[in-house]
């Protein structure tokens, strides 16, 4: 059962007046359970369908379901979203970062307290509640992220190159983190990202995208099993595979 | 780590460990000394003192600072009287225009067509100079604090709501994406992302238009009262007193201190989010 459909998904920009074709009939499922990435380089147009799964952009054509209903205009209950680390509010401190999504449902503040130290705890941030973002690291502030996102309970998980702008052995370490929550919390994820590394290491299938127009190229299962190494043969095999499949963007970027 | 060719442009390792550095014991360089913006008014007195010894202003129409100290003390109940009346409008007027303008401008700031329904009557009305609507205010409201308080209003209204405008809509983007994936209604919006995101802008807000409603309240009180330190300082000049004269403005600059003084503190406690975020608040 797909608990997430994207049905001829295009998205037109205007840039300076011209249309450009960001993202050109997508169509993709992800089920229940699954962890998805989308995987290209720059201007592949996969945080742009990211965007309209989360229903911050409306697609030009074609529609997004989630658990059946069409996606329009705001982000579906079930489903959350985590940023690059700059979406925390800097404002607030971690704890009240964390709590903010079950404030806008409404949720009584003593619940609210009582559900965000249960997520403090489970991203190991127990300790910092009272710090701001800017006091934190990198890695911390995205478990903050993560753990605002899961508050809800959600059950699609959409994530935007959360560990894009983090050290190397930090997105390793958070990588592994992600895993691990979702042990605990399960949920359909579709995972933005550049890193090829990052798709093998996190997903069930990658999608990789080429460039303009944005589309799909090729979805490749990804049957490792768990905790994988991505030092093994098979897994540098994949690697290989996926490079070689946008071998042809990589040098059309570095062209440009 | 192997990654396309974006990853070559990110930004690279991020400050590990997420614990306080331990604060280094203080030397306070002289560089950093509050005293040391006493340096040019101390300046200034000694220039004034040497002036009126060296004889060639009379000391009838340029007192010594000493003279002007003397004022001080014999006529402090008539000082205390006029400044605390002076002091009294420009704080009504500025919370009127505080609680007013601050979330008008939340308002246009989130709503695109509201500001464009404002904004040229902003651009306009905020031209107008308050000297220039004093005769208007005196044959609306008579003379007294009402045409006084509702010029002050006036004058410190626009620089509150445009700063406000401006710091709602400069407000980045990821965090209003952040707000609206957690479908946060309107209200949660304005209070827990606009207002607190804006702050600190409002602030600097704030300082503009105490500074502007501490001018019009002296001006105001030249025509339109018969009470403050405006009104003092034109008395004086009748009845030549240009020592009651200069004590006058030395309060009216020692109280625009004070004032800005305490909107810093404020802003230092209201922001504290801020700290080590920006050079300096």
């Amino acid at each position: 059962m797909n608990f997430l459909s994207i049905r001829d998904v295009s998205k037109v920009y205007e840039r300076r007046g011209v249309p450009m074709l960001a993202v050109d009939s997508v169509n993709l499922t992800v089920a229940h359970d699954e962890l998805v990435c989308l995987l290209g380089v720059s201007g592949c147009g996969k945080s742009t369908l990211l965007q309209v799964v989360a229903g911050l952009e409306d697609p030009t054509e074609g529609e997004v379901l989630i658990d059946g209903c069409l996606v329009s205009g705001q982000t579906h209950p079930e489903a959350s979203v985590v940023f690059q680390e700059h979406g925390l509010f800097p404002w607030m401190t971690v704890v009240d970062n964390i709590a903010f999504n079950l404030k806008a449902r409404g949720t009584k503040r003593d619940e609210r307290q009582r559900i965000a130290a249960e997520f403090i705890a489970l991203v190991g941030l127990t300790g910092f509640e009272t710090r701001y973002p800017h006091e934190l690291s990198g890695g911390m502030r995205q478990r903050v992220g993560i753990a605002r996102a899961m508050t809800t309970r959600p059950k699609l998980l959409l994530m935007d190159e959360p560990f894009g702008a983090l050290d190397a052995q930090t997105r390793a370490i958070m990588q592994t983190e992600l895993l691990r929550v979702l042990e605990t919390h399960p949920s359909a994820v579709l995972f933005v990202t550049h890193g090829v590394d990052e798709a093998i290491l996190l997903a069930d299938r990658v999608v990789i995208m080429s460039p303009r127009p944005g589309r799909i190229r090729k979805i490749m299962d990804i049957d490792l099993p768990r905790p994988r190494d991505p030092t093994s043969a098979e897994f540098t095999a994949l690697v290989r595979a996926v490079l070689d499949e946008i071998h042809d963007d990589i040098s059309l970027l570095a062209k440009q | 780590m192997v990654s396309m060719p974006e990853a070559i442009s990110a930004p690279s390792a991020q400050p590990s460990a997420g614990t306080r550095q331990k604060a280094l014991p203080k030397t306070r360089p002289l560089s950093s000394s509050a005293l040391l913006g006493l340096i040019p008014i101390v300046l200034l007195l000694i220039a004034w003192e040497l002036a009126t010894r060296s004889g060639s202003y009379s000391s009838v129409l340029l007192p010594s600072p000493m003279a002007v100290a003397t004022v001080f003390v014999h006529d402090w109940s008539d000082l205390a009287r006029h400044t605390g009346a002076s002091v009294l409008r420009v704080v009504i007027g500025v919370s009127i225009a505080f609680v007013t303008a601050t979330p008008l401008g939340l308002l246009i700031g989130r709503f695109p067509v509201l500001d464009r329904i404002m904004d040229w009557s902003v651009q306009i009305f905020r031209s107008f100079p308050i000297i220039a609507l004093i005769p208007l205010a005196i044959l609306f409201f008579g003379i007294g604090d009402r045409p006084a308080i509702i010029l002050i209003w006036i004058a410190a209204f626009w620089p509150l709501l445009i700063s406000t405008i401006f710091a709602v809509k400069n407000v980045e983007r990821t965090l209003m994406k952040a707000a609206k994936v957690a479908n946060a209604s309107n209200a949660l919006i304005l209070r827990d992302i606009l207002l607190p995101s804006a702050l600190p802008s409002i602030l600097t807000g704030l300082r503009l238009a105490i500074g502007a409603g501490w001018l019009t309240v002296v001006t105001a009180e030249m025509m339109a009262v018969r009470s403050g330190l405006g009104y003092l300082i034109m008395y004086a000049q009748v009845i030549f007193r240009p020592d009651l004269i200069i004590a006058g403005i030395l309060i009216i600059g020692a109280i625009g201190l004070m004032f800005d003084q305490c909107v810093r503190v404020a802003r230092k406690r209201l922001c504290r989010w801020q700290e080590g975020l920006v050079l300096e608040s």
